[in-house]
């Protein structure tokens, strides 16, 4: 069963670049290449693919609309972001609007494809500083949830904390694993649940704060 | 004209009866208690120095209203009176007032009780009142006989009897009493708590000079205790009398001339001429007594003391001014206070002159003799210490205030240069960062731009193949990358910013086939690196990873950070040929890392690491925060 793909990339560089990976690997299926974030939204829900590959800068839409619509509606689907300089703000942006992984635009082709294979496995790499950005969203967030009952499932656990605070520290992967006496494997698999949860965790707050504003 | 005036003076002598009466009932009582002792209102005298009462039937007996006085040394009085009530069962009891000179009682021809009389090393003054006991064998029912022998007083010259009263002890005792108070303990108190108050103030004067009022009134509380023990002495021995006199007149003045000058600094009328003429005034009394001694008493007690009252009067009106100008109740307070000293004061010297004025208008009060200016004059004291009390008391609160004014302040200008000290700290480290952002800015424009015009150069001249023009680019990239890892660690904390950079060359270093290893040792605080520091960091590490992937030839590369005490070392470690000819693009790339490490106070070590090769960078001076 290969991993279907969908790209979504406004330059023709680029988009023939990740068409090339996509095609060029065996166990993914090319599903759409469209360059607008309308083209996009159409062929996900037409279509839902397993992984979506999203430039952010698209010329009608914010690549961050196009993952939240994804993450709410096709929650199946994994969101890859493409970003120039993997900087914090627009990953952060992203990974709290559903994306659970990011990739660098430069990324060689093979590269492109054990991305998005890692991804569809099940595992998300995190960089030191968007853990550390990430155990800041949790730990400060100050607003609390509405209701004391369903926060639960957006909190990190114990391990998911410490996996977030040692790669804030700098440690790789594998010393994080062998820290934590768990596999890599494991390390990445913790780090897209916490992308989940922190997806989940904004947009409860964004309801917070909704309601709070009278919005809804 | 004459008319009126005369009906002026009528309805003055009302006001001044009905005073009196009030005055009377004040310091006399209920007159109820009084009203059955026998009060005797005529009798006769005879001036004779005799030793014992002279005959009744000698001729020389005149009829006299009491009180009388004689100017004559000695005089003999017989008094006449009725014993109608039971006279066995009571203490029967003579009561006299005062009886100035000294002298001697005898009832029934039979001696009944005596006081010093003045002789020539004794000078009596005997101002209190008497109560001497009737022997029950002595008195009789019906008519007895009193005689009086009374000695010359002082001042004015005389001897002379009061207005006596004849009855049991607890008709006299009362009368007796409230008379000691007036002309006894009340002086007595006056002459001890003046000298206390005086003392006080005086201090309080001494230690603070330019409170010229405290010290007037120190001046003036010690002078009435002086001048009150007129009151306290009933005798005194001759040698000492001058002095003592002389100092009466000096305090009796010096009080009256203080009370000016003190009236006068209140209502702010202080001249040199005036205080200078006053004091003259005020000393020439005294100064005459002791140089013309007893003979100018008369003389200094009558006109000197009567220029006195004018003086009081200009008191009594600056006082009325001062209230004028500043509308207080103290000054208010004190102009009456003045003004009833200057009337008890004029009321005194009538008195002790045997005013016939005073005697015509107020007869009764003025038989009893009884000297008011001690008593105004306490009252007066009262309110000037009260007044004082109180602007002393004003005075400290104006401190306090002030303290506390300064006190807020100095809290608010605290409060400033926090403040201050605020700005600039943050305006240093605004400071610090636009001239870190500018080193960056510098560096990439040093670095990335020469690079990109170089690169473009190249290509445009067709000097570029393919893979190099790939190759330059993506070190283009990889310089970016760099400044914003280093410009993105807000925390400035260089552990961040290395891990960011591991985690980007992690999977550069796999697709090459090289396995990386990362090591960070570094303790948990906060290392806090410039990010222009971090900046240079980084880019040596990236230069030797760059070198390990390009030119080594190897399969493992050992990536290390370690932070012990204030030395930060970074070391990069591979498994390939070692080391690489100087001129090569290697042995470039090295050169680079050395000028960068020198710029950063570090000290860089390339050596063989058998097998491979070993970057080790020493930077001192990193401390964690």
């Amino acid at each position: 069963m290969s991993t279907s793909v969908l790209i979504v990339e406004d330059e023709p560089e680029f988009l023939r670049r990740f068409s090339e990976a996509v095609l060029a690997d065996g166990g993914l299926r090319l599903i759409g290449a469209v360059s607008t974030g309308a083209a996009g939204l159409a062929l996900l829900d037409a279509q839902p693919p397993d992984v979506m590959l999203v430039d952010l800068g698209l010329p009608d839409m914010d690549g961050v609309a196009l993952i939240r619509h994804a993450a709410r509606h096709q929650p199946a689907c994994d969101a890859l972001v493409v970003t120039m300089f993997a900087d914090d703000s627009h990953v952060m942006a992203s990974l709290e609007a559903g994306a659970t992984g990011y990739l660098l635009k430069d990324a060689s082709i093979e590269r492109i494809a054990a991305a998005v294979h890692e991804l569809h496995a099940g595992g998300s790499p995190i960089s030191p500083s968007i853990a550390r950005r990430v155990l800041a969203r949790f730990r400060v967030a100050p607003l609390p949830p509405p209701q004391p009952a369903p926060p639960q499932p957006s909190l990190l656990s114990e391990r998911e904390t410490e996996i977030l605070r040692l790669v804030a520290k700098g440690f790789s992967f594998d010393t994080v694993g062998e820290l934590l006496r768990i596999s890599p494997h494991t390390v990445v698999t913790h780090v897209k649940k916490i992308y989940r949860k922190l997806a989940v965790h904004s947009r409860g707050e964004a309801v917070y704060e909704a309601s709070q504003m009278g919005l809804l | 004209m004459k008319p009126r005036r005369w009906a002026c003076s009528e309805r003055l002598a009302h006001a001044a009866r009905a005073l009196a009466a009030c005055l009377l009932l004040l310091a006399l009582g209920p007159r109820d208690a009084g009203a059955a002792a026998i009060e005797p209102s005529q009798a006769r005298v005879i001036t004779a120095a005799d030793a014992v009462p002279p005959a009744d039937d000698d001729p020389r007996w005149k009829a006299v209203a009491l009180p009388d006085a004689q100017p004559a040394d000695f005089v003999w009085y017989r008094i006449e009176f009725e014993v109608t009530k039971p006279v066995a069962g009571a203490a029967w009891m003579v009561y006299l007032p005062y009886l100035y000179g000294g002298g001697s009682l005898w009832l029934n021809g039979e001696p009944a009780g005596a006081v010093p009389e003045s002789t020539s090393t004794l000078r009596v003054r005997w101002e209190r009142p008497l109560l001497l006991p009737l022997a029950p064998t002595q008195l009789r029912a019906g008519r007895n006989v009193l005689h009086l022998r009374a000695a010359s007083a002082h001042l004015p010259a005389g001897a002379g009897a009061p207005r006596l009263a004849i009855g049991t002890q607890e008709e006299l005792q009362p009368q007796f009493d409230r008379r000691l108070l007036m002309v006894r303990t009340v002086p007595l108190v006056t002459v001890l708590a003046g000298s206390v108050a005086a003392l006080l103030v005086l201090f309080i004067w001494w230690r603070r000079r330019q409170e010229i009022l405290y010290g007037l009134f120190g001046l003036a509380a010690l002078l009435w205790a002086l001048r009150t023990t007129t009151f306290v002495f009933d005798a005194m021995p001759m040698q000492w009398w001058p002095l003592w006199r002389m100092l009466y007149h000096a305090s009796t003045g010096g009080f009256v001339i203080v009370m000016a000058l003190f009236a006068l600094s209140l209502a702010g009328g202080m001249r040199r001429g005036i205080a200078v003429a006053l004091a003259c005034y005020g000393l020439l009394g005294p100064v005459t007594y002791l140089f013309a001694g007893d003979r100018a008493d008369t003389l200094v007690g009558r006109y000197w003391s009567a220029g006195l009252i004018p003086i009081g009067l200009s008191v009594a009106v600056l006082s009325f001014v001062a209230v004028w100008r500043q509308r207080t109740l103290g000054t208010a307070m004190i102009a009456l206070a003045v003004t009833l000293a200057f009337a008890a004061g004029v009321h005194d010297y009538l008195v002790a002159w045997r005013s016939p004025w005073l005697e015509s208008l107020l007869p009764r009060w003025s038989d009893h003799r009884l000297f008011l200016l001690h008593h105004a004059a306490n009252l007066l004291l009262i309110v000037m210490g009260a007044q004082l009390t109180s602007r002393f008391v004003r005075t400290l609160h104006g401190l306090e205030e002030a303290n506390r004014t300064l006190e807020a302040r100095v809290a608010e200008r605290e409060h400033e240069l926090a403040g201050n000290y605020q700005r600039i700290t943050t305006l240093q480290r605004e400071q610090a960062v636009t001239q870190e952002r500018q080193r960056i800015m510098q560096d990439l424009h040093d670095g990335l731009g020469s690079q990109l015009f170089t690169s473009l150069s190249r290509a445009e001249r067709g000097a570029l193949d393919n893979a190099a023009m790939a190759e330059s680019l993506r070190h283009s990239i990889d310089e970016m990358r760099l400044a914003i890892e280093a410009l993105a660690s807000d925390e400035r904390d260089f552990r961040t910013a290395f891990g960011n950079f591991c985690f980007r060359w992690e999977p550069r270093l796999r697709e090459a086939g090289i396995v990386p290893t990362w090591s960070i040792d570094v303790p948990d605080a906060v290392l806090a690196v410039p990010p222009h520091d971090a900046l240079q960091l980084l880019r040596i590490a990236q230069e030797a990873l760059t070198n390990v992937l390009k030119h080594a030839q190897a399969g493992r590369v050992r990536v290390s950070l370690q932070h012990d005490g204030d030395r930060l070392v970074l070391e990069v470690r591979d498994d390939g040929r070692g080391q690489v000819a100087p001129r090569s693009a290697a042995g470039r790339g090295q050169a680079n890392m050395q000028s960068r490490a020198r710029r950063l106070g570090a000290e860089l070590d390339i050596g063989d690491a058998a097998p491979g090769l070993r970057v080790r960078l020493v930077m001192p001076g990193t401390a964690s925060a």
